[in-house]
């Protein structure tokens, strides 16, 4: 499909910074998108978060940009930005009217090359208690809001990059120095360890320059080496039950599984499709639609750099036991693994899957982190129409080998229940 | 190399932006269409607005419009529930009903290639929904864990007893869109029938129509599916304006949580009215946005909050001005008192540095308000259910240029009232009570998770 097949450029420049341009001219806007190659897997145990308290520290300020200006500068422009972390990568974004790309350009260079300067105690206090809040709103508060904390530090072991929350532990935290920071800049925040993204309406020549003249003289540091792993399989099962103050009782698993873009993560995504993807899927139909025993079920296959995992979350309808809906899952599990997939069931996941390709294109801040994406991942920005193929190609097969070689191997499984 | 970094780079040039343009007629039944072509990708998306939001729900029936929208679209014609999702699925077609205080939005986004079929199946869904009993039991069980599982979000929680206590139960915005427990529980599945007779007519809605598709191919499509709708229905609709009462705490308790949420504001006067502009303007300075003062002083300055918020909110028939935020729970009473200072302060007026940056974001930023088929569709139903003139985006950034200073200072002292604000509370009162004693600005009365009060 040609609207699939995503021009660019791409180009390195002297102090290692990867750039990739991507012109469309559709609305007058452009998006700089930034990848540091840099996630909480590259934290140690003890202190973790700091990736992400990181990438808060980024807003406040550098050396020709005073605290707060940042986000200032790009509203006064009309623009939209924000940053986000995970385990692998953090990145940084702009949507600006087009003839603000400089502007977006000038702010990122200056806290790539000239972040120290500006740090000082105060902002990093201040932004440890902002972070604190955000875990606490946004898990500690939040009903069943530790579950994915808790699957992960199991279904990973205790020396897996992956084994702790990007948020990090309040403790870690807390306990963060100026020196920590700077120290993590210096390791991780080389230009040679990052990928910037500029996509939507420029003219090449002048980015080009513009570019040249704002991130040339950046200096790299060493360059920086990331965690490897061996594939990694949990021996036997774990059980945890945890009380919490919850109305309604809810389970949770998790098997080890394929890492993004490994040979088997498309058909993992498939079959996740087929079981809880739609209100026909399989699990959906019976435990929701059917026997009513749960209120809502999801299934996904989490994949990163280094690993994946896939889980299956449901909730129970008031008056139902998790001992029943974990038989109802196990044997929807058994029935797809041993007799596969209809022809309709995967008609059906394939072309969800291909038009939410086609709707997410609409977005140039979406489309230009995925060209970062597919860039990180595959080292091929233009990797659209590769990743449609990959789901298109999937076939019964694959999914009854798949759901074999992950769903029958040992797994976590979490029951929140209520308190009282 | 002689770049000097201390310097801001600006543009010289402003870039030319044309809207999109929209096209306005009728079908012969009588149903208003807006249309804006647009094809840079093969995709169609259809807004079916009606007005039957859940203001319309009767009095001990509250959460009707939002169970008709779940079952409305549970089986139609020759499908039952499960076939009209595999139908969809397999087009990769999405249709939701969706369901607001004012409207009912039947939503349908399609790639070009299936739109002649995904209109069939929009259709059966819109002229020939079953109403089966054992969907309707279904979905309203459904609904009623839902309402039941709210009790454990503090801050769903805190935004249902804040509406309710602002508006007071009379008013028809008081109350979730979703409903209580009990009032839920009432329901039969004969109202739903009934209130698709009464509300899903040609003459109660508009349609929306945004992306790859001619007017004329939308036009012909649509009178060819719809001639013979035609049904008249009647839906009444009286405001009852809401009483002020006196500025008080409203205190919900939840054992052990960590942080406190807020709300607190008070009602204002409707969107369509003069000083929209103004007020816009306004609300970016104290807390519509990261750089304003709300959020400055309780993130950026205090470190209480994750993000701290204030906005207009505007129902077709009336409006709110309130505040958000939640805090650590040990900060409760000094999140309270930062919220009241700005409040205050902001009516001392504002300074031609802020003025000026809230026109240049608002003005600029309007292109990529158009950026996406959803935003298009968002904004022309925002300008329908508004009442908003004809030419309010081709104006849209002038109405912005000649806003002045005194007309933002005018737009505070109208329109904000520190006196008059009451203060909803999710949190620990453990932690809260004793905090609360030391600022005397208002008396502190519990709540419980329906928003109603239980001590005085």
């Amino acid at each position: 499909m040609p609207i699939l097949d995503l021009q660019y450029e791409k180009y390195k420049l002297s102090n290692g910074l990867q750039v990739i341009l991507h012109k469309d001219n559709a609305v007058p806007l452009v998006s700089v998108n930034l990848w540091y190659h840099v996630g909480s897997a590259d934290e140690q145990r003890g202190k973790t978060g700091l990736a992400h308290l990181f990438e808060h520290m980024m807003f406040q300020g550098s050396q020709n940009v005073p605290k707060e200006m940042h986000f200032k500068y790009i509203q006064e422009a009309g623009g939209v930005l924000n940053g986000s972390t995970n385990f692998d990568r953090t990145n940084y974004y702009e949507k600006v009217p087009s003839n603000f790309l400089e502007l977006a350009l000038w702010l990122e260079s200056d806290r790539m090359g000239y972040f120290l300067p500006a740090l000082t105690l105060e902002k990093l206090n201040n932004q440890k208690d902002v972070v604190k809040n955000e875990r606490l709103e946004r898990y500690d508060n939040q009903p069943y809001g530790l579950a994915w904390e808790i699957l992960i530090s199991n279904i990973y072991p205790d020396v897996h990059p992956y084994n702790w929350a990007t948020i990090g532990s309040i403790n870690d935290i807390e306990n963060y120095s100026l020196e920590d920071v700077s120290t993590f800049f210096n390791l991780f925040y080389s230009p040679s360890n990052a990928t910037l993204v500029v996509a939507g309406d420029f003219e090449e020549a002048k980015a080009r320059e513009m570019i040249d003249k704002y991130f040339g003289s950046i200096k790299s540091t060493n360059s920086v080496s990331h965690p490897s792993v061996k594939p990694f399989n949990i021996k036997k099962e774990i059980f945890i039950e945890r009380k919490e103050n919850v109305q309604l009782d809810r389970i949770y698993f998790a098997w080890n599984s394929d890492k993004a873009f490994g040979a088997d993560d498309a058909a993992l995504d498939v079959l996740s499709d087929i079981l809880a993807g739609s209100k026909g899927s399989r699990l959906y139909k019976k435990i929701v639609h059917e026997l009513e025993i749960a209120q809502d079920i999801s299934v996904f296959q989490y994949s990163g750099k280094l690993a994946g995992h896939l889980m299956v979350v449901a909730t129970a309808k008031p008056g139902n036991d998790l001992d029943k809906i974990k038989k109802e899952i196990i044997y929807e599990l058994d029935i797809l693994r041993i007799n596969g997939a209809t022809e309709k069931e995967l008609t059906k996941t394939k072309n969800s899957i291909r038009s939410g390709f086609i709707y997410s294109l609409q977005n140039l801040d979406s489309l230009a982190d995925q060209l970062n994406f597919y860039n990180f991942y595959l080292d091929e920005p233009n990797s659209f129409s590769n990743d449609l193929k990959r789901y298109d190609v999937v076939t019964n097969e694959h999914i009854k080998t798949v759901a074999e070689k992950y769903l029958t191997a040992p797994f976590v499984e979490l029951r929140i229940t209520p308190n009282q | 190399m002689s770049l000097n970094r201390a310097v801001k780079p600006f543009p010289k040039e402003e870039i030319s932006f044309s809207l999109p343009e929209i096209e306005n007629f009728c079908l012969s039944n009588g149903l208003r269409v807006l249309h804006v072509k647009k094809d840079t990708l093969p995709i169609i998306n259809i807004n079916l607005v009606f007005y039957a939001g859940s203001k319309y729900d009767p009095s001990g029936r509250k959460g009707l419009a939002n169970l008709f929208g779940m079952v409305a679209d549970e089986g139609a014609g020759i499908y039952d529930t499960l076939a009209l999702s595999d139908e969809l699925d397999t087009l990769g077609t999405s249709l939701n009903i969706n369901r607001d205080s004012d409207s009912i939005y039947y939503s349908l986004q399609t790639l070009t290639e299936h739109y002649a079929k995904s209109l069939d199946l929009f259709c059966d869904v819109l002229l020939s929904p079953r109403f089966e009993d054992a969907a309707f039991e279904r979905e309203k069980r459904k609904i009623l864990t839902r309402i039941l599982q709210i009790k454990d979000a503090p801050d769903e929680l805190a935004d249902i007893a804040f509406e309710r206590i602002i508006y007071g139960d009379d008013n028809p915005y008081s109350h979730p869109v979703f409903g209580y427990a009990d009032t839920v529980q009432q329901i039969n599945n004969a109202e739903v029938k009934d209130f698709y007779k009464n509300f899903i007519f040609p003459s109660n809605g508009f349609l929306v129509c945004v992306g790859n598709i001619t007017a004329d191919h939308l036009k012909k499509s649509f009178e060819d599916k719809l001639n013979t709708w035609t049904i008249e229905g009647t839906n009444n609709f009286t405001l009852v304006n809401s009483k002020e009462t006196a500025p008080k705490i409203y205190l919900l308790h939840k054992e052990g949580t960590v942080q406190s949420e807020i709300r607190c504001g008070h009602l204002t006067c409707k969107r369509n009215e003069m000083d929209y502009f103004p007020k816009s303007i306004l609300n970016m300075i104290l807390g519509g946005q990261f750089s304003s003062r709300i959020n400055l002083n309780l993130r950026e300055d205090k470190g209480y909050t994750y993000g701290a918020l204030s906005r207009f909110n505007y129902h077709k028939d009336a409006a709110h001005f309130y505040v958000s935020t939640s805090v650590g729970a040990e900060n409760t009473a000094n999140a309270l008192i930062e919220i009241d200072k700005e409040i205050n302060k902001i009516k001392d007026g504002i300074s031609g540095e802020e003025l000026k940056f809230a026109k240049s974001s608002m003005i600029r930023k309007f292109p990529s308000n158009f950026e996406t088929l959803r935003q298009i569709s968002v904004n022309l139903i925002g300008k329908v259910v508004y009442g908003l003139k004809n030419d309010y985006f081709n104006t849209y950034i002038d109405s912005i240029l000649k806003v002045t200073k005194e007309d933002v200072n005018k737009a505070a002292a109208d329109n904000i009232f520190p006196e008059n604000i009451k203060y909803v509370i999710t949190g620990d009162k453990n932690i809260i009570r004793p905090q609360l004693k030391n600022i005397m600005f208002a008396d502190v009365v519990e709540i419980n998770s329906d928003g109603e009060v239980i001590e005085g």
